[in-house]
């Protein structure tokens, strides 16, 4: 059998030791056993979201509570792609487990020069592709298409836009998808309105939910819950889960379910 | 580590609590310690306690949730961040709460005492009664006029503020040259505790964009002054 060599060649293998990891923007840049101590119940460690340009935190930035979680909204601060890696390419080599790099995705171009630059980075088995909001379904094959590389590439994609892009996905079979916490809005102490991802255990039901159709096409999903106990793990998995995606609950002082 | 909630109070807006630990395993001034119930605590996000004012010899510590009561059995981390430092050849300190309630930076006071300083407490808004009934006679209550009027008076200033009233609290200083060293504590929320530098409690210094959580939340005055949020 020849190869045809019109076919784009992906890497399809994401195969993590244990089934959790965690949420990008919830453990910073790269693992510190010190500071978490649970980290080697991870089966990787995604890094918070890094874009081509340095950005700087909000001039509005806020964690909002509300029954059952809270909303937070921060600019996604980070160093920029050449810094992040000049400064974290050595943890993350070192690092106890694999290390999945998070990138905020703006434009092809840009998205394919973050990925060259991380391919060939010991320890680093695959990036994430933080979607924009308003991304439509050639966008996504735009954005699928620069990322062609060495590395497994997961789309993330919150449950509002499942109806947008699954047809294209399922087009794609990217080598993982990664379900990640819904945005809303809540005003602020002033009165003004905030946009940001919505942590904690209120996402738990809406999160499931919108998993069960991903996980239904045959995704390799890895799923953001708002997962606090070890039945709400044990629901995501037993469905068909290759893993979950900790949020606020590693901020908590003893995540229990993963002693 | 596990704790018990011995006592509950009201300081101000804020629900506090007596906690029963050793003293060496107490926050500084300034520092902050998460908490939580050890069982049935489905909160997503964990309190983080400071010392406050309260009843001598024990752990007197707010904001607390409004459902904790005493008796509650509470999981504790270790003390975080950095606290109040008093300088040893301190003789006049000024405590300057602006626009929070005093109780936090009035942990200072048995401090500075005990070292021999004089204190002046100063603020606008007249503490609440459950802390001008625990403040020694030798403490002075002014207004923050009288500071500004006064500025060779200290050696050492300590404030604390939300961060936000960063900018507010600078132009109190503006063309002033200070003399005297100083730190603020600066109120945010800290969700993730140090743990992810999440960024929600980012403060611009002179030193650039730092973390409350892990470099603050008490900042050197001359960090924080003057530098636009």
């Amino acid at each position: 059998m020849w190869l045809n060599e019109n076919a784009p060649i992906h890497k399809r293998d994401l195969v993590l030791s244990k089934p959790f990891v965690n949420s990008a923007g919830i453990l910073g840049f790269a693992p510190d056993p010190h500071k978490m101590p649970f980290v080697s119940n991870l089966g990787a460690f995604i890094t918070h979201p890094i874009s081509r340009k340095p950005r700087q935190p909000a001039s509005n930035r806020a964690c909002l509570p509300y029954p059952g979680g809270f909303l937070l909204h921060t600019g996604l601060p980070n160093p920029g792609i050449s810094r992040s890696i000049s400064r974290y390419k050595r943890a993350w080599a070192g690092a106890p487990l694999p290390v999945i790099v998070h990138l905020l995705v703006e434009d092809p171009e840009s998205l394919a020069e973050m990925i060259r630059k991380l391919e060939g980075l010991e320890n680093v088995m695959a990036v994430e592709l933080g979607l924009p909001p308003d991304c439509d379904s050639e966008a996504l094959r735009t954005f699928m298409q620069a990322s062609v590389g060495e590395l497994p590439v997961i789309p993330c994609l919150s449950p509002e836009q499942i109806p947008v892009l699954r047809e294209t996905l399922l087009e794609l079979s990217p080598a993982a998808v990664h379900l990640v916490e819904p945005r809303g809005v809540l005003p602020n102490a002033e009165g003004n309105l905030l946009t940001g991802r919505l942590y904690g255990p209120g996402t738990f039901p809406t999160m499931l939910h919108a998993s069960r159709e991903l996980l239904d096409d045959g995704f390799q999903l890895i799923v953001n819950g708002g997962i606090s106990s070890k039945l709400q793990a044990d629901t995501f998995l037993n469905a068909g889960a290759i893993a979950l995606g900790l949020g606020s609950t590693l901020w908590h002082l003893k995540p229990e379910f993963l002693v | 580590m596990q704790t018990k909630l011995v006592e509950v109070f009201q300081i101000g807006s804020e629900k506090g609590g007596i906690f029963d630990l050793p003293k060496e395993a107490w926050p500084a001034p300034g520092q902050y310690m998460p908490c939580q119930r050890a069982l049935g605590d489905s909160e997503p996000l964990i309190p983080q306690v400071f010392q406050v004012i309260g009843e001598e010899g024990h752990l007197n510590v707010a904001p607390i949730p409004e459902d904790w009561q005493p008796g509650d059995i509470l999981t504790i981390g270790t003390p975080q961040g950095h606290g109040f430092t008093l300088p040893p050849d301190m003789r006049h300190l000024a405590l300057l709460p602006y626009q929070v309630s005093p109780g936090r930076i009035l942990c200072l006071m048995r401090e500075a005492l005990n070292m021999g300083a004089a204190v002046s407490l100063f603020s606008d808004a007249v503490p609440p009664v459950e802390i001008m009934n625990r403040l020694p006679a030798a403490v002075e209550v002014s207004p923050i006029s009288s500071l500004l009027e006064n500025l060779d008076w200290p050696d050492f200033l300590a404030a604390d503020l939300e961060r936000g009233d960063l900018p507010a609290f600078s132009t109190l200083f503006e063309q002033v040259d200070l003399k005297f060293k100083g730190q603020v504590l600066v109120r945010t929320a800290m969700p993730c505790r140090g743990v992810g530098d999440c960024g929600v409690c980012a403060v611009r210094t002179i030193k650039g964009w730092q973390l409350a959580c892990a470099d603050g939340p008490v900042f050197p005055i001359k960090d924080v002054l003057h530098v636009a949020q």
